[in-house]
């Protein structure tokens, strides 16, 4: 039933886990994260989120 | 709000269900204003609500659909707004392909700009988890992508006999 602990479980040996990748590859792999993210991030927000923001806003006034 | 709504796309591959997440974080945000405490961040709170939501969908849904890592990646490696260069489309490909833990850590510290603490308090775990996902994740896409440390990734060009 309890599940909860099967991700403190796996912290203690993930934590010796070698650091990795490069600098240089981390950096790589960071730059095309961003761009990924801010791809989506530069899109204008949909309207009906838009339209839900005024009407939560509208609902908020006393 | 876009940051919010990028964490989505990233975290869950799919723009529709990104804003469906986006609306209902909104809603439940607005319902629960009472418990987000005045000088605490904002940012780290929407973004906390967003993840539980979409995760314990995820949990919800995985029971009732088996295959819902295959599909949910065959979904995003295909949408048809995606373009751009192959480096990029394959990096989208491998970022879907990682567990979700993982992705969600490395975009919270990578891309999303949070600390190894905030991404920590989002997720509800501690700071050493979130700095091996990160870890295990960069390892992964490393390997996915075929990159390693001896030779820079040269896009395009296979050597197969």
């Amino acid at each position: 039933m309890t599940q909860a602990t099967s991700g403190q479980a796996r912290q203690g040996a993930s934590l010796s886990i070698e650091e990795g990748l490069s600098p240089n590859l981390q950096a790589h792999i960071g730059r095309h994260l961003r761009a990924v993210f801010d791809e989506v991030a530069r899109e204008p927000i949909p309207d009906r989120l838009l339209q839900l923001l005024k009407d939560l806003e509208r609902s908020g006034d006393k | 709000m876009t940051n919010l709504r990028a964490f989505a796309v990233s975290l869950c591959g799919d723009r529709e269900r990104a804003d469906d997440l986006v609306q209902e974080t909104l809603f439940k945000a607005w319902n629960h204003l009472d418990s987000f405490r005045e000088g605490t961040n904002l940012k780290a709170w929407l973004f906390t609500i967003l993840r539980n939501t979409y995760f314990s969908e995820r949990r919800k849904r995985r029971r009732e659909v088996e295959d819902a890592d295959g599909s949910y990646a065959a979904t995003l490696a295909t949408h048809p707004e995606q373009h751009g260069h192959m480096e990029m489309q394959d990096f989208r490909a491998a970022l879907t392909k990682l567990p979700d833990d993982q992705r969600e850590a490395l975009i919270l510290v990578g891309a999303a700009g949070f600390s190894y603490e905030e991404a920590a308090e989002i997720s509800g775990c501690a700071v050493g988890t979130i700095k091996s996902r990160v870890n295990r994740a960069r390892n992964r896409l490393g390997e996915m992508l075929g990159m390693d440390e001896t030779t820079e990734p040269e896009p395009g060009i296979t050597k197969s006999a």
